[in-house]
């Protein structure tokens, strides 16, 4: 009995560093079970060569999404220097050896959303129109979405006693419902953010990209886009999309791999917890040893 | 366990005043959190959300108190009778310890009322690993209390009003111990696994040092080592039976045991390390590098002290093995989360004295309970 309880143990030992190994070996396959994008998933395509640096769009989401004015270190009126709890959404200013480009940060609105998959009590959603939801009857305030958002969106109340995640909704109970848009997009005035459907956006994007491209060298409207279009892939895609003759990475857009991380995540705790049946199979195994030890005699 | 007693004395000794005192100093800081905020009490910000508490009380917790497991694991499955004498006091460590853990949850997180979320089926996120852990921690716990019932009973029993009722349920929990204990085994695994699994969607935000897609496997390995290491180091520290020679084998054994488990974590660690292509940041000695090659030096300084039989025979080479041993595994926990962390450039976080202070109080308390319930209950074997 004992030759077969040692065998058992070491069963389960194989199959534990076998089923934990697995993501090495099924890399690849986990790459299949990446969420994909949808048709009618709706987003935002920024230009940063359009893009004039007026903040338009800064004053539309505050005013839209009724966010407090926010005073800098110098005491200086409403001029953020970052997203935080009461700025959803900022223009930011590059300078560098390529000249100076703007940049436009708000959540991504990401196709497989870290935060989504990381909340443990549903607070994130991703709606079927492939917004980023936030719940504030659901979350526990953990923080788990801004330690696990690559790109640092989520902003926590800290100084409030019982504070709440804010980030960008895309306007979804404001501006998208009253007039369609968000309210950035709506204020843009020079077209250098747009909205729509992520499918057309892209297409857009890469029109323009094609365009450009076919420009000779010393055209007076060559852009010299960097030849990306950031978020097609970037992080398994995300519904914001980006155009910029300055590297994306210069601008504060981390170089993500392609897929996302929650699929890698997601796809080795499905593999390890697939119906709970490895776990319900190696309890069982445990407390039949166990029961067969309580009566049997005790070896040292 | 029929030897176990209650080892007595006086209950309010200068230690546990002073550590009464802590908590109390720690008490404060709570009232001034829940009146202002968690910015108000730490230097927690939106690019270092998870700082001292989340790792100490949950992190670092849930590793320190594994000799629960692994003591249920040697004495239930491998059938090792002789180490029975460490299951109580390693179960009441641990459930002390996880409620503990849990409890640090209630002023760590910022809307803790919703916590009850985790229990409420609308609510649930099972493809989220923290909800996994919360879950299991919360089942551990009910396990933990479980095991530890019989100890409470035996002392009510000799009271005659209660001996009827006490002794049917100290039977019928003596009976389905077995599905107690699995569960008892079963759970740590896969909330230890979850714990490691967190760090996997933090992505590039980890430094590729720590990250792996191995990390819930090294989680799960390097707990069981320091499972055998918190028994060892607990039991150096609480009793004075090292006279016999039997009782040092017994915990001899057992950081020999931890001593293989150690050496597998590290090849593993470094399989990951050297498939991540990071050995060049290893040798770069910023911050991040000293912090991972101080986890190598103690724990190679750990299984120094436990190298062989002849070491082993030493009380205070397996304390300091222990000890080494132990501390290597608690950094590794810190240096995922917090030291190897980085969500954006020049970014640094160090606990603010309030924080630091509420930590330090809240595991004063928890030695008190641990210290008291010893002198009453029938915990530890006494010569």
């Amino acid at each position: 009995m004992n030759i077969k309880r040692r065998n058992f143990l070491k069963g389960i030992a194989g199959a534990g560093v076998g089923v934990a190994a697995s993501p090495l070996l099924t890399s690849k396959a986990l790459a299949s079970e990446v969420k994909k994008l949808e048709a009618n998933h709706i987003g935002m395509l920024y230009d940063a060569t359009k893009c004039i640096g007026c903040k338009s769009c800064e004053v539309a989401c505050k005013k839209a999404n009724n966010m407090p004015v926010e005073y800098d270190a110098e005491g200086i009126y409403d001029a953020p220097r970052d997203l935080s709890k009461e700025s959803l959404n900022i223009i930011k200013l590059y300078k560098g050896p390529e000249g100076i480009s703007f940049i436009k940060r708000q959540c991504m609105h990401c196709v497989d959303p870290s935060c989504v998959s990381g909340c443990p009590t549903s607070a994130l959603n991703k709606t079927a129109n492939g917004i980023v939801t936030y719940d504030k009857d659901a979350c526990c305030g953990c923080r788990y979405c801004q330690m696990n958002c690559p790109f640092n969106i989520p902003k926590f109340e800290f100084d409030d006693f019982y504070g709440e995640i804010k980030k960008c909704e895309l306007c979804r109970t404001t501006n998208l419902v009253e007039n369609g848009q968000p309210a950035c997009t709506e204020a843009c005035p020079t077209g250098a953010v747009i909205f729509g459907k992520v499918t057309s956006l892209l297409a857009e994007a890469k029109q323009r990209l094609e365009i450009d491209n076919k420009r000779s060298a010393n055209s007076a409207d060559k852009v010299n886009y960097i030849n990306q279009v950031y978020g097609e892939f970037e992080g398994g895609g995300t519904s914001v999309l980006y155009l910029s003759k300055v590297p994306f990475e210069k601008l504060g857009l981390p170089n993500l791999p392609d897929y996302s991380q929650a699929s890698l995540s997601e796809g080795i705790q499905h593999t390890l917890y697939q119906g709970l049946i490895a776990p319900a199979v190696i309890y069982a195994g445990l407390a039949a040893i166990a029961f067969k030890n309580r009566s049997g005699k005790k070896e040292d | 366990m029929e030897h176990a007693k209650p080892l007595g004395g006086k209950i309010f000794t200068p230690p546990i005043l002073f550590l009464s005192a802590l908590f109390l100093i720690s008490a404060y800081f709570l009232v001034l959190r829940y009146m202002n905020g968690i910015g108000y009490v730490s230097n927690l910000t939106d690019n270092q959300s998870w700082g001292l508490w989340k790792v100490v009380g949950v992190l670092i917790g849930a590793a320190f108190v594994n000799g629960g497991y692994v003591t249920a694991f040697f004495v239930y499955i491998m059938n090792k009778g002789a180490y029975h004498r460490f299951v109580r006091q390693a179960v009441l460590f641990s459930l002390l310890g996880y409620s503990f853990a849990g409890l640090s949850l209630v002023y760590d997180t910022g809307r803790y009322i919703n916590l009850l979320n985790f229990f409420i089926p609308k609510y649930m996120q099972p493809n989220s690993a923290l909800f996994e852990v919360g879950v299991c921690i919360t089942a551990y716990i009910v396990v933990l209390a479980i095991e530890f019932l019989p100890t409470l009973l035996e002392k009510i029993m000799p009271d005659g009003k209660a001996q009827e009722l006490a002794a049917t349920l100290h039977g019928f929990l003596n009976k389905i111990l077995f599905l107690t204990v699995a569960f008892g085994v079963v759970l740590p695994t896969m909330h230890q696994s979850g714990l490691g699994q967190l760090a996997m969607l933090f992505g590039q935000k980890l430094s590729p040092l720590w990250q792996t897609p191995l990390i819930s496997l090294l989680y799960v390995v390097s707990s069981i080592f320091m499972g055998f290491c918190i028994v060892t180091a607990l039991e150096c520290v609480y009793t004075s039976n090292f006279k016999k020679k039997e009782y040092v084998n017994l915990l001899g054994t057992m950081m020999k045991v931890a001593g293989y488990v150690a050496i597998l974590y590290i090849i593993l660690r470094w399989i990951e390390v050297v498939r991540n292509g990071a050995v060049g940041q290893a040798f770069v000695f910023d911050m991040k590098a000293n912090f991972f090659w101080l986890e190598w030096i103690l724990i190679i300084v750990g299984l120094y002290y436990v190298r062989n039989e002849q070491a082993r025979t030493s009380p205070k080479n397996l304390f300091l093995g222990a000890s080494f041993m132990m501390s290597s595994g608690l950094l590794y926990r810190l240096n995922t989360y917090i030291i190897g962390y980085q969500s954006v450039q020049g970014q640094s976080y160090f606990p603010s004295f309030p924080e630091l202070m509420i930590s330090v109080g809240m595991f004063a308390l928890q030695l008190v309970l641990f210290i008291t319930i010893v002198k009453i209950f029938p915990v530890m074997e006494k010569e």
